[in-house]
């Protein structure tokens, strides 16, 4: 992997030149309300990109596989009906997209390109994609209270599934090629040539900033053994199922979720598009059939096929790893705090013996790790 | 600032797309009974026809109508038949407007998806078909398939059961079948009006009864029908002796894609749309959480 270093002053010209080449930019902004989003950058815009900044909670897993997205145009009525596919992609460059969510699209490649059927829409817009990743360094600003992506081993620093990382070492910024696409914007004067000395300062940082994190672990290896087996303490599923509002949130956050809906919405008189829309194993229609049966209907079970599909070992070995990437977003959005690290740490731990209130914590407080103790 | 496009089908064959259905158009529509239509239909490009024609029993199809959406159908008829069908029951959105189409409307489908029963892995063994109401749906293909390699299996025998006698399906073919004697039919119903001169009570009331002599060495018994049915029969065949082995059903699910890709089907680790739709009752048990 070649290795370049660049001023600070110069990273957002990476932005400049991926736009002189014809790609539509996305990066991350500060909004009106402090929540950060992924946007395209414009003219008016680009010097407010926010290299650092808490990973917006929209993950831009959408730029490979958009929330809705159109799979056929339909026309005509009777025998006259035609239709054809809608596949085509825009070049869409994510500038400063985090390394959990590179981990995220590494895990929809494999799932959408692989197996017995390759899914033509999904490889058409990620071959238009390119991804630069920016490495989380600031503790507090980039590296939020839900992020916990050494314990997937997706971060801080993805090591693979970027085009171009980019990170920050302080007075200036280290930049890694991942793929030729990557290597070739190195031809750029902006990119001097790297010292080891930089590289070892990387391995340094990176080392401290490992440190950092609040969910400093999450026993997922538990939780994957006990899933596996069958092995979950009785009544676990049923506790996370009381604590689930069944709202989907977690699923429209999550970098790695792939399922989604397939519906037909017509678009004026003589036109109708068949969209793919995301779609979320928490909400009870997503079984349920023509008719009214549903075979999973309680909410424990939906919760519980959740959590087989991302943590069991037989996906796990199908997918090369765990469906999580560590991001925290679930977390952050769950009002009844069952996002993944509670999860797992309600797995390892069983739930809590009736009308003791002081067993459980999902979540491990900071004054548990504060006070030296393992949560 | 000029944005570049990329677009596929420069690159890929149409025919790569999973996604994209062929047109079929509908040949005739009779009522099977009330609420339940048979449709014969085929692929308007000839070479889709002819390669469509590889489906195996037990396989699916997923069917566009238009406007309304896109649903998964079993294949009720076997490849040796001429004529494609699909029989459908309007409980759905999709279904619904399927029921819409007349002859000579179009709609679309693609595949035909899943596993299939291994009907070669079945040769010289006898075989029980046990259908409640339309789960005689995607049973039809197999018993049909059967028939037309009638020498390579043992005694076929069919049991065949509804609410009433209007609510038989594929009535005039089990008749015509069993005067043929190739096969053996059994038919109940839940609720007889006067004049029914058959067998009143459930499906599982005729399993045990000497004069069916259901055989149980050597067989495989297919079992398709609402939920409650299956439970009963599995139950009743496996107290006349049936190995979980031996015992085949089809799961039906809610699902988007046919191919594994959108989620809605998956069972523990098995996708029905690709792993199944077929298991044998012993993989049911092991699945969990399927009927």
């Amino acid at each position: 992997m070649k290795a370049r270093v660049l001023d600070s002053a110069d990273v957002l010209r990476v932005v400049d030149l991926l736009r002189s080449l014809g790609y539509q930019v996305m990066a991350p902004f500060v909004e009106e309300g402090g929540d950060g989003a992924f946007a395209l950058v414009t003219d008016e815009n680009r010097d407010d990109i926010a290299l650092h900044i808490h990973n917006p909670l929209y993950p831009p897993k959408r730029f490979a596989l958009p929330a809705i997205e159109p799979l056929l145009e339909i026309r005509g009525h009777g025998a006259e009906t035609r239709f054809r596919p809608l596949v085509e992609a825009p070049r869409v460059a994510v500038f400063g997209i985090r390394s959990c969510d590179v981990a995220g699209i590494d895990h929809l490649d494999r799932f959408f390109l692989g197996g017995a059927y390759r899914d033509i829409y999904y490889a058409t817009r990620r071959e238009a994609l390119l991804l630069v990743n920016v490495v989380c360094t600031q503790p507090g600003v980039d590296i939020g209270e839900a992020c916990f992506c050494p314990c997937t081993d997706t971060g801080p620093a993805a090591r693979e599934g970027f085009d171009l990382q980019l990170m920050d070492l302080g007075d200036e910024w280290l930049a890694l090629a991942g793929t030729p696409r990557g290597e070739a914007l190195f031809d750029e004067a902006i990119f001097r040539r790297a010292t080891p000395e930089h590289v070892e300062r990387r391995r340094a940082l990176l080392d401290q900033l490992r440190t950092k994190f609040r969910t400093y672990t999450s026993w997922f290896a538990a939780a994957v053994s006990r899933i596996t087996r069958g092995e979950v303490p009785e009544g676990t599923w049923e506790e996370i199922g009381r604590r689930c509002l069944e709202c989907g949130g977690c699923t429209y956050v999550c970098p790695a979720c792939t399922c989604f809906t397939v519906s037909d919405r017509p678009d004026g008189p003589d036109r109708t598009e068949r969209v793919r829309i995301w779609d979320s194993c928490a909400l009870s229609g997503f079984t349920r059939m023509a008719g009214g049966h549903n075979p999973r209907k309680a909410v424990h079970d939906r919760r519980n096929r959740r959590f087989y599909r991302k943590l069991s070992q037989p996906f796990i070995d199908r997918e090369r790893s765990v469906a999580c990437v560590g991001c925290g977003r679930c977390a952050d959005v769950c009002h009844g705090d069952v996002g993944m690290p509670a999860v797992v740490e309600l797995l390892r731990r069983g739930p809590a013996p009736q009308g003791d209130p002081t067993s459980v914590a999902a979540s491990p407080q900071r004054s548990d790790l504060e006070a030296g103790g393992r949560p | 600032m000029s944005t570049a496009v990329v677009t596929s089908a420069a690159r890929t064959a149409v025919h790569e797309n999973v996604y994209l259905p062929k047109r079929a158009v509908i040949d005739r529509v009779s009522e099977e009974i009330a609420g339940v239509k048979t449709f014969r239909w085929h692929l308007e490009d000839p070479a889709e026809q002819a390669a469509f024609r590889r489906f195996r029993p037990g396989q699916f199809a997923q069917v566009s109508v238009f406007g309304a959406g896109e649903f998964p159908l079993s294949l009720p008829a076997s490849p040796s038949e001429p004529d494609f069908l699909f029989t459908v029951r309007a409980v759905g959105t999709c279904s619904a407007a399927l029921h819409q189409l007349g002859a000579g409307d179009v709609f679309a489908v693609r595949g035909p998806y899943g596993n299939g029963f291994p009907m070669d892995q079945y040769r010289g063994k006898e075989l029980v078909f046990v259908a409640g109401g339309i789960g005689l749906i995607p049973l039809r293909s197999c018993i049909v398939y059967a028939l037309a390699h009638r020498e390579e299996y043992g005694r076929i025998v069919v049991i065949h059961g509804a609410r009433t006698p209007n609510d038989l399906m594929y009535l005039p073919l089990l008749e015509e079948l069993q005067r043929s004697g190739q096969l053996e039919v059994h038919l109940t119903v839940d609720r007889a009006p006067a004049g029914w001169t058959g067998n009143v009570g459930v499906v599982g009331s005729l399993l045990s009864k000497p004069e069916v002599r259901l055989p149980i060495q050597n067989t495989v018994a297919f079992v398709c029908g609402p939920p409650v049915m299956f439970r009963f029969a599995i139950r009743d065949l496996l107290a006349l002796g049936l190995q979980g082995k031996d015992i085949v059903s089809t799961l039906e699910r809610y699902m988007k894609c046919g191919v594994g890709k959108c989620g809605h089907c998956c069972i523990g680790m098995a996708y029905v749309c690709t792993d199944g739709p077929v298991f044998t009752y012993e993989q049911i048990v092991q699945l969990g959480e399927s009927i």
